[in-house]
């Protein structure tokens, strides 16, 4: 219940609180990340438990991506390191399966061989692909456009796409690149809804990364901020929606003064960035 | 629809009558010895395809030109990948690539006559040289533009290293490549006739010679005008699967 951690306060809470699930699905320790000269973030630590959704927050280009591309074993942590079902990472993993911004989907590939693409490369036969692909494409709702290349369908088709050809892996780990990005508003809110959905049927573990706030307190168990520059976890907000949440969610007050919270803590950034006030 | 499809065809249709009969005039009151009339060409290409010796000798060019094409595919699409995989390679080699593929090869068919004599494997080679290089370079141009976003992707679903070929660099590349048959179908059509010139006497290039030996003009226009053809429909051929390589595309 208690998420009044102080606003004000510009002390580091370093570790991101207890896993809300039995088990840590993801377990990132000490995790630090440069380029060069150019250090992007530092000193991480978070834990996701399974079946719970940590949201992750913050001013463009504080690494969230980069964050997430490392736990999805695609870049190298500088330092640190990054556990998931208890197994070291250093390279993408099978249980894990990651959704883009861009998408990610094969142009040359329709809906279908998109969706089966990752079940394909596990060594799925075609019988098991004939037999699970449909179901995915039925779940996100993409029935009837099974044939049809990316170019044909709109960007939430595209997207629905992509969130089925991660789903189709059965992951227990699930990492959401800002997945609703670059599609328009209206779809990202019915997308939002639709992955609430999908999710309580199939819960899993989620990192879910993102630069709305809204999005992040109706998404997540938990809403990670990242500040600073370097970043680092500057404050960690649990969010005691109910859940199944709808959109219904969007309209209670406790919404609204969770999203002014996150709110206020990104924006004391922002004001301290513009007046330097930060060393 | 339909009217467009006419006011498309009809300048077609003038075009070529008014062309078949500038031919036959002109034919008619030039000296035998440089040009024929059309009648006459159309006459001896007859007379040439009802003794089989057009279909004998159109074979024997067909499948040099077939060898050398499939070979020059065979080649150029696999190295043109590598070299568009492994950088160093590809910095390495890039010289050698430019220097030939500038090489005008009609320049290399004398080494080739006396390194590799009268066969009919130089002649696939110089049909080979004359194809290889629009593929290899088209190829290595497609498969370097590949979107790294998509190569992360499949890294994210851990493909190895033949899955990255399979699932993901030949089908992106293969429009490209159909770029280069497309362009090396001319440039094969031409090596085909060189080689058939200047290495061993075959084929419709023998045709050529022999009309030209025995001052039959009809013949020899009738053989040019079916390698002309020929090379049309190739290209058109060329084209299609061009397009259907390419279907994905927006």
């Amino acid at each position: 219940m208690n998420v009044a951690a102080p606003t004000t306060s510009i002390a580091r809470a370093k570790t991101a609180g207890r896993p809300v699930g039995a088990k840590a699905r993801i377990r990132v320790k000490g995790l630090g990340k440069r380029y060069g000269t150019l250090e992007v973030f530092r000193n991480i630590d978070l834990e996701v438990g399974d079946r719970e959704i940590v949201a992750i927050v913050g001013p463009s280009g504080c690494g969230k991506t980069t964050l997430l591309r490392c736990i999805d074993g695609l870049l190298p942590a500088s330092e640190g390191e990054i556990w998931v079902n208890d197994q070291r990472i250093t390279q993408p993993i099978a249980s894990v399966a990651m959704v883009f911004q861009h998408f990610g989907l094969f142009p040359w590939k329709t809906v279908y061989a998109n969706i089966a693409y990752g079940l394909k490369l596990a060594g799925a036969t075609t019988a098991e692909i004939a037999e699970r692909v449909p179901r995915f494409i039925a779940m996100v709702g993409l029935s009837g456009f099974e044939h049809a290349y990316p170019y044909q369908i709109s960007g939430g088709m595209q997207q629905r796409c992509g969130l089925a050809r991660a789903l189709a892996v059965e992951p227990n780990v699930l990492l959401m690149d800002e997945p609703f990005a670059a599609v328009d508003a209206q779809t990202r809110e019915i997308l939002q809804f639709e992955l609430l959905r999908i999710w309580e049927s199939r819960p899993t573990a989620m990192v879910f990364v993102t630069h709305s706030i809204e999005e992040a307190v109706l998404m997540g168990d938990r809403v990670v901020v990242l500040k600073g520059r370097p970043s680092g976890i500057h404050e960690t907000i649990t969010v005691d929606l109910p859940r199944p949440r709808s959109r219904g969610t969007l309209r209670e007050p406790r919404f609204a003064e969770l999203r002014e919270r996150v709110w206020g803590i990104l924006m004391s950034e922002a004001r301290a960035a513009e007046f330097h006030l930060e060393k | 629809m339909r009217r467009e499809s006419i006011h498309r065809l009809l300048p077609f249709v003038l075009s070529l009558a008014a062309g078949m009969a500038l031919w036959e005039i002109v034919g008619r009151h030039t000296s035998a010895a440089f040009m024929v009339p059309l009648s006459e060409t159309i006459h001896r290409f007859w007379q040439l395809a009802a003794s089989g010796q057009l279909g004998t000798q159109f074979l024997d060019s067909a499948t040099l030109f077939a060898t050398g094409f499939a070979l020059a595919l065979l080649v150029g699409m696999p190295a043109g990948l590598l070299l568009a995989r492994v950088q160093s390679l590809r910095v390495a080699i890039e010289p050698y690539i430019m220097i030939l593929y500038a090489t005008p090869m009609v320049a290399l068919i004398p080494f080739i006559l006396s390194l590799m004599g009268f066969g009919f494997a130089p002649k696939v080679l110089v049909v080979f040289l004359f194809a290889v290089f629009p593929i290899l370079y088209n190829t290595i141009e497609g498969a370097r533009s590949i979107k790294p976003e998509l190569i992360e992707v499949a890294r994210s679903y851990r493909s190895r290293e033949w899955a990255l070929w399979r699932e993901v660099m030949v089908p992106y590349t293969l429009p490209f490549t159909m770029t280069g048959v497309r362009q090396a179908i001319g440039r094969a059509l031409v090596g085909m006739v060189a080689a058939e010139f200047f290495l061993s006497s075959t084929g419709l290039g023998q045709l050529i010679m022999t009309a030209t030996q025995n001052f039959d003009t009809g013949g020899v226009f009738a053989i040019i005008l079916v390698i002309g053809l020929i090379g049309v429909g190739l290209m058109r051929f060329g084209l299609y699967i061009e397009t259907y390589f390419a279907r994905w595309r927006d």
